[in-house]
């Protein structure tokens, strides 16, 4: 079996839901997110993050807008629709019950 | 001296040496090359144009002039493998068809007699050699010209795109029939050179 198949597929579920997570405390511009993405380490090469972007943007869970930046090229903001804000509620109810799931998966394996 | 371009990326404009813009070029259109909606291409290639561009200009800082293949290479270090980036496991030329049922015909492009080893293979999914041996053997077990006989009047003849794409098991689209196209066109431009050199 491909286990970094397995990985990545987690890894890429994981991601969208913290990317809605990371814009529901704020507008933020592509390179706002990556560098959240990146501190905890959830994202290796930056480039995958904008297929996801993209994905959610047209599934219209984002809106975005444009604003002149002093240094470098204008920024792409990226805010939260009323429906992004919806859907991520239920993956939030969603997460915690895989982790309790989970959890109790792992700590009852396999003394019982 | 290297011969520049100028570029335009995320709205600045950058001067690059010719073979850093060759890399660079050739790097976005494999990520341009996983996706068929157009929409969902443009968005993807803005998006990731934008940051390339803002990691051009943190790199270039004030001094610095034109981008080299060395910063190019930096960047889609720091951007990922087009594969990595798409999520795809493999390049799409590998599987650019979409499948549908097959159904059988004999196949004119593939032919000893009457095209039925070829498409009896296609409809398998065998290679038609393989095929063309089953059929020696049953015929020297006797019912094998029967049964070819048979096949040749009853199995219809691939005449169209279409039905040549339905052999191989190919959905009859119109972006399947581009495909279907550029491949005939690539071998035919192959099979052409190939004669030149002899």
């Amino acid at each position: 079996m491909d286990f970094e198949n397995v990985k990545a597929q987690m890894r890429k579920g994981v991601l969208e839901f913290c990317i809605l997570s990371i814009l529901s405390k704020g507008d933020a511009y592509a390179t706002d997110i990556l560098n959240r993405l990146k501190e905890s380490e959830l994202i290796v090469v930056e480039g995958t993050l904008y297929p996801l972007l993209s994905r959610q943007k047209n599934a219209g869970l984002l809106s975005y807008r444009w604003e002149e930046s002093t240094q470098g090229p204008p920024r792409k903001y990226y805010a939260l629709t009323e429906q992004g804000k919806e859907v991520l509620v239920e993956l939030e109810a969603s997460w915690k019950g895989l982790i309790d799931a989970v959890e109790s998966i792992i700590n009852k394996h396999p003394n019982q | 001296m290297k011969k520049t371009f100028s570029v335009n990326l995320g709205n600045r404009v950058y001067n690059i040496d010719d073979d850093a813009y060759m890399r660079l070029k050739d790097y976005l259109d494999r990520i341009e090359g996983y996706y068929s909606d157009q929409k969902e291409r443009e968005d993807i290639i803005n998006d990731i144009e934008l940051r390339i561009s803002e990691l051009f200009s943190e790199r270039l800082g004030l001094t610095r002039q034109v981008v080299t293949l060395a910063d190019v290479n930096a960047v889609i270090g720091i951007m990922g493998d087009p594969r990595e980036i798409t999520g795809a496991g493999e390049e799409p030329q590998a599987s650019h068809y979409t499948s549908g049922p097959r159904r059988l015909y004999r196949d004119p492009d593939d032919r000893m007699i009457g095209g039925v080893c070829g498409g009896l293979g296609a409809y398998l999914g065998l290679d038609v050699t393989i095929v063309r041996i089953l059929l020696v053997l049953f015929l020297i077990f006797g019912i094998g010209f029967l049964v070819y006989l048979i096949l040749w009047i009853v199995v219809p003849e691939a005449r169209t795109t279409a039905q040549k794409l339905e052999m191989r098991g190919d959905t009859v689209n119109t972006s399947n029939i581009g495909n279907f196209f550029r491949d005939e066109f690539e071998s035919v431009k192959k099979s052409f050179s190939r004669k030149k050199t002899k």
